[in-house]
């Protein structure tokens, strides 16, 4: 029982990340009407500029900041593509499109980063927080759930109360009404490219050390973070961040599970497939009434 | 000179003319109306003048400067305001909501609740649940807030009830003695002839009538020859 306990404490950082960028996924599509594919790509970006720096001897603190600046311009490149030149596409066009460009963005930063080549990338925040039920919880994990809750904060006090957030919903509801007020539609999509892209690299950073550090693993924790983001139908933020760790927990003790643990990357497809049923028997409940 | 002055414009769609070889004109303080049978190109027409689609060729002019290489949005900044065709208020945002987007340094929320002081009880709404007039009321005052020197108007009056095509139709009268440029295109002649100045008739994306709206006004038979052609 303490076993599995233990085990599912260990997947709570991952959960804060998968959280993390499931509601960065949520705000995306929300707000630019994208499925955002690259999410975890641009993050991982940002990440190994962190790592390249540091393994050149650079100190680490000026060295995030580097690196959540490139996972930023990253993020508001890949924007530049999406509302140049698929702003009028369909949504499933442009979640396609994002499909390519993770495959493009995986393919430039193996080639960069030495493919399987392993890195050292620094712990920022080793450590326990506090001991839960006898078990240790550590810094990081405290630390990527509290972003998650703070940018699900952060997310709706600026959407409900700023002017510029205000156009952003104005812009989501109907983007031509909005260009036609005069609202400078592509900078404000930039805008939100770039937050997303802020937040997500300094989740990775945090998660990167209990990964294997390499490109590929790291872009692919999109799947887990758009899992989370369905389980909040792309919609609610909180059950988003719920979402995304309650995967984590789960992932975490079928690690503990011998006969389990090899399948507990198929988790997310498993979620994936239980939430799409059970919005489609709801789909199918309201045609029937 | 006039406001707005469109020059031998075209427009296409999926590859075939739509709107060929138009001019037309608008002064600031008057109300050019274009009328024209079902897919005679009014829509498409107003589309391109605000930029939502690209122009072939020709020319349009705010006061002078070119536009029609601008997008929507530039044009918007440039003077251009477009109400649509269907009433695009944004669903999920309250009445005010959808004003305070369009407010501008300079504009204020109660021009808009001057001009149709009915949306002041709706102002907590969401805009979704508002009636059809009330959402066509909300179109009209929210592009106003932009502080344009051209108003395009796509049928506001589709779907509504007479009275409140009527009231409608009072308010835009009003916004063109204010000085407003405005062109207002519909497909029931009559009441948009009766607030309007200048009038012009299209078919198959051409103009072919561009007189004085009393005049078509007081010759039904003209007009319904001008739609049907012959
Ligand atoms: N997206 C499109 N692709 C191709 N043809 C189009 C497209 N939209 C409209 N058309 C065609 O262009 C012509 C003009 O359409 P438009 O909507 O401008 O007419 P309208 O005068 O506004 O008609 P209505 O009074 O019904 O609103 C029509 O023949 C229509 O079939
Ligand atoms: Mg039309």
């Amino acid at each position: 029982m303490n076993a599995l306990l233990t085990s599912a404490v260990a997947g709570l950082t991952a959960g804060g990340t998968y959280a993390l960028l499931g509601v960065c996924a949520v705000f995306t599509y929300r707000l630019v009407a994208v499925v955002n594919f690259t999410g975890a790509a641009i993050g991982t970006a940002g990440t190994f500029v962190l790592i390249a720096l540091y393994e050149a001897g650079y100190p680490i603190w000026p060295s995030v900041a580097a690196g959540i600046a490139a996972g930023t311009l990253v993020g508001v490149a890949i924007g530049y593509i999406m509302t140049r030149w698929f702003g009028e596409a369909s949504a499933s066009t442009k979640a396609a499109v994002t499909v390519a460009l993770l495959v493009g963005v995986i393919a430039i930063g193996l080639r960069l980063t030495g493919g399987q080549h392993p890195h050292n990338m620094p712990e920022l925040f080793p450590g326990s927080a506090f001991r839960m039920a006898g078990v240790e919880v550590t810094i990081a994990s405290v630390l990527t759930i509290g972003l998650a809750a703070l940018f699900t904060i952060l997310a709706d006090l600026f959407l409900n109360r700023t002017k510029v957030g205000l156009n952003l919903r104005a812009l989501a509801d109907r983007p031509m009404a909005a260009e036609l007020l005069g609202i400078r539609v592509q900078l404000l999509s930039l805008l939100v490219w770039g937050m997303t892209g802020a937040f997500t690299t300094f989740a990775l950073m945090i998660i990167a050390p209990q990964r294997s550090p390499n490109f590929m693993t790291l872009s692919l924790l999109v799947v887990p973070a758009l899992a989370a983001a369905l389980v909040g139908l792309f919609r609610s933020f909180w059950r988003t961040l719920a979402g995304g760790i309650v995967l984590g927990l789960v992932e975490g003790m079928a690690s503990s599970i011998d006969s389990v643990s090899q399948y507990r990357s198929a988790i997310p497809f498993l979620v994936v497939l239980a939430v799409l049923l059970w919005s489609q028997r709801e789909a199918r409940w309201d045609e029937a009434r | 000179m006039s406001r707005l002055v469109v020059s031998n414009l075209s427009i296409n769609r999926s590859e075939l003319p739509v709107v060929s070889s138009l001019d037309i004109a608008v002064e600031s303080g008057a109300i050019s109306v274009v009328l024209g049978a079902n897919g005679a190109g009014k829509t498409t027409l107003l589309e391109g003048l605000s930029g939502i689609i690209p122009v072939a060729g020709g020319t349009i002019e705010i006061d002078g400067r070119e536009i029609q290489k601008a997008r929507p949005g530039v044009r918007s900044r440039e003077g251009l305001a477009h109400v649509e065709q269907g009433r695009t208020v944004f669903r999920q945002l309250t009445t005010e909501e959808n004003l305070r987007v369009s407010l501008h340094a300079g504009s204020d929320l109660d021009e808009a609740y001057a001009l149709f002081p009915e949306l002041v009880q709706r102002r907590h709404v969401k805009a979704s649940l508002l009636s059809g007039g009330e959402q066509q009321m909300l179109v009209i005052a929210r592009a106003l807030l932009t502080r344009p020197k051209v108003l395009l108007i796509d049928e506001m009056s589709a779907g509504l009830a007479p009275v409140i095509v009527t009231r409608l139709m009072s308010a835009v009268r009003k916004l063109a003695d204010n000085g407003l440029a405005v062109l207002l295109v519909e497909q029931f002649a009559a009441l948009a002839l009766s607030i309007g100045n200048r009038a012009y008739v299209m078919r198959r994306g051409r103009v072919v009538h561009d007189g004085d709206c009393l005049k078509l006004l007081k010759s039904p038979d003209e007009l319904h020859r001008l739609y049907l052609g012959g």
